[in-house]
């Protein structure tokens, strides 16, 4: 009987390890949605008199583009962007706060139907999701420490220099491909690798140039701005789940449409104004400005 | 046919000499049944989550984990060098805290009940903070895995001044008495009856707060402290990889959990049949 | 070995007072303390083991002053034998180790002395099989006699029992009780807090009575037992009858 029992058990492993060979999969698309059942209808099904819910996914941790006003609600350019988009397209917005290593599995896992988050558009984001026509472009900024030295972004490529970075974006994937002999620090928050950068704890924090001018300006003793550009301009996107084809279209009517009635220009004003004087002062190019 | 329902079912109480509500956790199971039931329920897990990444249609590939497996087991080994250092410190800590609330002089006492008050009334993720930025750039405080010990066992040591308080406050009168009545100075006391009774007492729920202290470490990835789950977080960062990572990250903590808690079951039913 | 005591008395906080002030001279062979519960019994007891100081009143013991400090009450302690109650025996350590280790940390006995001497006790107790076990693995006479044993290892000038049989089945109240008279017998002095009324009239010489935290009578137990002088004693004593066998 014990023989039996035993036979029983190995039948029951075999079955339970091919089940989970079965489960990981060694495609080399692996990691990606299929194809063929995406892009039908993501979102909830609704009757003809009520709007369609559209959820969009961002991370309230990046003023003004994605921030929280004083009741909580979810606000900034990204959001009024968003709102502006459902009354073009007729949907109703819901807006999810997601943390920034989530953004990107939950248009994967159809939990979001859009993402934005001012993320930038790269290659290999593009191999998991679709990005729409650009609506921004920003640079690269470092945020140096006041005594640390660095004035470019070579002097970051240096043995013993620390960079902070936030975890996941394009300023982590630059340090990555080319400081490879700085020490790294990969923080889930912008606001910890400030203050490793005004303690002194890191020699530099690269972000993007807004984000970069106003910590700048919040901590004038301890630290410095580079604004030096060192690498071609990236451009921002709104993401949606790879294949989501009609959503992707109405989507860059939806810009194409805003760029032409003056959006960018009202949102510029209404939450940008300073800024928009800085950048016109040091001679950058602005946010809303896709001439290049 | 006896035996095959021996598989899936279990029958009272096999002349165990210990209390009753011991003998409904602590039945006696013969091998092939509980590799049985084991193998069934991992089946259910297993099927479940396929299931769901099969409705989510994702699908999972693991291979890319092989090129990072140098850093990976660093990571592994920086976690348990964290947890064990921090064992280490905080029993140290949570004795002394123990001790502390128990001091004829008020000042100690009123400092370490505050301590224990504190801490655990507080986040771990605060603590980490308020003591990476403020008290630890204030006193120079720059590697990182020295601080990640320091703050943790700082953690974890009110946990433990609390299990030892309650193993302490535990102990029965009479023990004590008769101590006396035998003719047992105090120091005698605390070395042939207090202590040998007291580590009885803690051992199980100190190796279970071992097991706390290595997932607790995993909070140290936000100051960047080198651990498995910072490794894992840099690595899926660069990889979008989200699932992957954090799955395989689970699995590899439960290697140093699991064992954990079979020495902390098999501590606990030895200490049961001893009182 | 006489015993002495003038003016003792214990009370907790005020008004909550376990022992009036009472007085006592004597030499004392066996000696039964009976009465009903409440009585302060178990507090007298405790206060002659100088293991619960007195609130008023000074203690002799053989002439020698009794100081209610914690070193001198601590010297004290190794001349007395104390058995409980109940969950007397250290419950971590087995019967042996319950006998040997006092032996040997506070009276200084080798090792190999204090084991012999813990040995040959258990044996004489009808307990060699059991000098392993732990206090949990014995039944409840098992234990007493382990702990009468501990108490008697260091051959102590005094013995004091505090109700050993209460919380014993009947069954087992025998064989504590016979182990205690064969003590007597071999000329231990003992003093015992007891409700066995048969132990106590013909196996203790004299007796004393507490009731209410005073000492009503005391005197020969014969003669106590056959004709009770106080009111209280009388009652106590009917109440007893009502259920014997």
């Amino acid at each position: 009987m014990k023989k039996r029992i035993y036979f029983l058990i190995t039948l029951l492993s075999v079955l339970l390890l091919s089940g989970c060979g079965g489960a990981a999969d060694t495609e080399d698309s692996a990691g990606q949605a299929d194809t063929a059942s995406a892009g039908e209808e993501p979102f909830k099904e609704s009757s003809s008199d009520t709007k369609q819910t559209l959820t969009v996914a961002m991370e309230l941790a990046y003023p003004p583009f994605e921030m929280r006003d004083e009741a909580g609600e979810a606000a900034g350019i990204s959001a009024d962007l968003m709102k502006a988009f459902g009354e073009y397209a007729g949907y109703d917005i819901q807006i999810e706060n997601t943390a920034w290593d989530g953004l990107i599995p939950s248009l994967q896992t159809g939990a979001a139907d859009i993402v934005i988050s001012s993320m930038t558009i790269t290659e290999e984001r593009q191999n998991l999701i679709d990005f729409s026509d650009p609506y921004a472009n920003a640079l690269l900024a470092i945020l140096a420490g006041a005594d640390s030295g660095i004035r470019s972004v070579e002097d970051l490529n240096q043995a013993g220099k620390v960079l902070a970075v936030k975890s996941g974006s394009t300023g982590h994937m630059y340090a990555e491909k080319n400081l490879p002999e700085a020490e790294l620090l990969v923080l889930p928050d912008e606001s910890a690798c400030v203050t490793e950068v005004a303690q002194g704890r890191a020699d530099g924090f690269i972000y993007d140039q807004l984000t970069i001018y106003r910590n700048w300006q919040n901590n004038l003793d301890t630290t410095t701005a580079i604004f030096i550009p060192f690498q071609d301009v990236e451009k921002w996107g709104i993401a949606v789940q790879k294949g989501n084809q009609k959503l992707l279209d109405e989507l860059n009517a939806f810009l194409a449409d805003f760029q032409a009635n003056g959006g960018y220009e009202e949102l510029t004003e209404k939450y940008l104004a300073e800024e928009k004087k800085a950048f016109d002062e040091l001679g950058f190019q602005w946010f809303f400005d896709m001439k290049k | 046919m006896k035996h095959l329902k021996q598989l899936f079912w279990i029958s009272d109480n096999n002349g165990q000499h210990a209390p009753q509500t011991a003998r409904m956790f602590n039945k006696k199971i013969s091998r092939p049944a509980a590799l049985f039931n084991l193998l069934l329920v991992a089946a259910l897990w297993v099927a479940l989550f396929w299931i769901s990444l099969r409705t989510i249609q994702i699908r999972l590939d693991f291979t890319f984990l092989g090129e990072f497996r140098i850093r990976i087991w660093n990571g592994f080994l920086a976690t348990l060098g964290l947890s064990l250092f921090s064992l280490i410190f905080s029993l140290l800590i949570g004795i002394l805290s123990a001790a502390g609330q128990s001091s004829s002089v008020l000042f100690i006492r009123f400092f370490c009940s505050v301590y224990v008050k504190f801490i655990r009334g507080t986040p771990l993720i605060m603590q980490i903070y308020l003591f990476f930025y403020i008290v630890g750039t204030a006193w120079g405080v720059s590697n990182r895995f020295t601080a990640g010990v320091l703050i943790l066992s700082i953690f974890e040591g009110a946990y433990i001044a609390e299990i030892i308080r309650g193993s302490l406050l535990s102990l029965e009168e009479s023990q004590l008495e008769a101590a006396r009545a035998v003719g047992f100075s105090r120091r005698q006391t605390w070395r042939f009856v207090i202590l040998p009774q007291m580590i009885t007492r803690t051992l199980p729920a100190l190796t279970g707060q071992f097991a706390s202290i290595i997932k607790d470490s995993s909070l140290l990835s936000i100051i960047a402290v080198i651990e498995l789950t910072q490794t894992m977080r840099e690595i899926s960062a660069v990889n979008f990889r989200l699932f992957e990572c954090y799955l395989f990250l689970g699995i590899l903590y439960l290697c140093l959990t699991l064992p954990v808690s079979l020495i902390s079951e098999r501590l606990e039913r030895r200490f049961q049949y001893e009182n | 070995m006489k015993i002495k005591f003038q003016n003792l008395s214990k009370q907790y906080e005020p008004g909550h007072v376990i022992l009036n002030p009472m007085d006592f001279e004597d030499e004392v062979h066996t000696l039964a303390v009976i009465g009903p519960s409440g009585g302060g019994k178990s507090t007298l007891l405790r206060i002659i083991g100088g293991l619960i100081a007195p609130t008023t009143g000074k203690l002799w013991v053989d002439s020698d002053e009794i100081r209610q400090n914690e070193a001198s009450l601590q010297q004290y302690r190794k001349t007395i034998g104390f058995v409980f109650q109940q969950g007397g025996l250290f419950r971590h350590m087995s019967a042996l180790d319950n006998i040997a280790v006092p032996l040997e940390q506070v009276h200084g006995y080798s090792r190999t002395e204090s084991r012999s001497r813990a040995l040959e006790l258990l044996e004489r107790f009808g307990l060699k099989e059991d000098a392993r076990k732990k206090p949990a693995a014995l039944s409840g006479g098992q234990q007493q006699r382990v702990a009468i044993a501990r108490a008697v290892a260091a051959r102590p000038k005094l013995l004091l029992l505090d109700e050993p049989t209460s919380a014993l089945d009947p069954e087992y109240t025998t064989e504590v009780l016979n182990v205690i008279r064969e003590l007597k017998e071999e000329g231990m002095r003992f003093i015992i807090v007891t409700h066995e009324m048969g132990f106590a009239r013909h196996a203790c010489d004299k007796a004393a009575f507490l009731c209410e935290g005073s000492l009503l009578e005391y005197g020969e137990s014969a003669q106590l037992f056959a004709h009770p002088e106080t009111e209280q004693l009388q009652r106590f004593l009917g109440k007893l009858l009502e259920w014997n066998v």
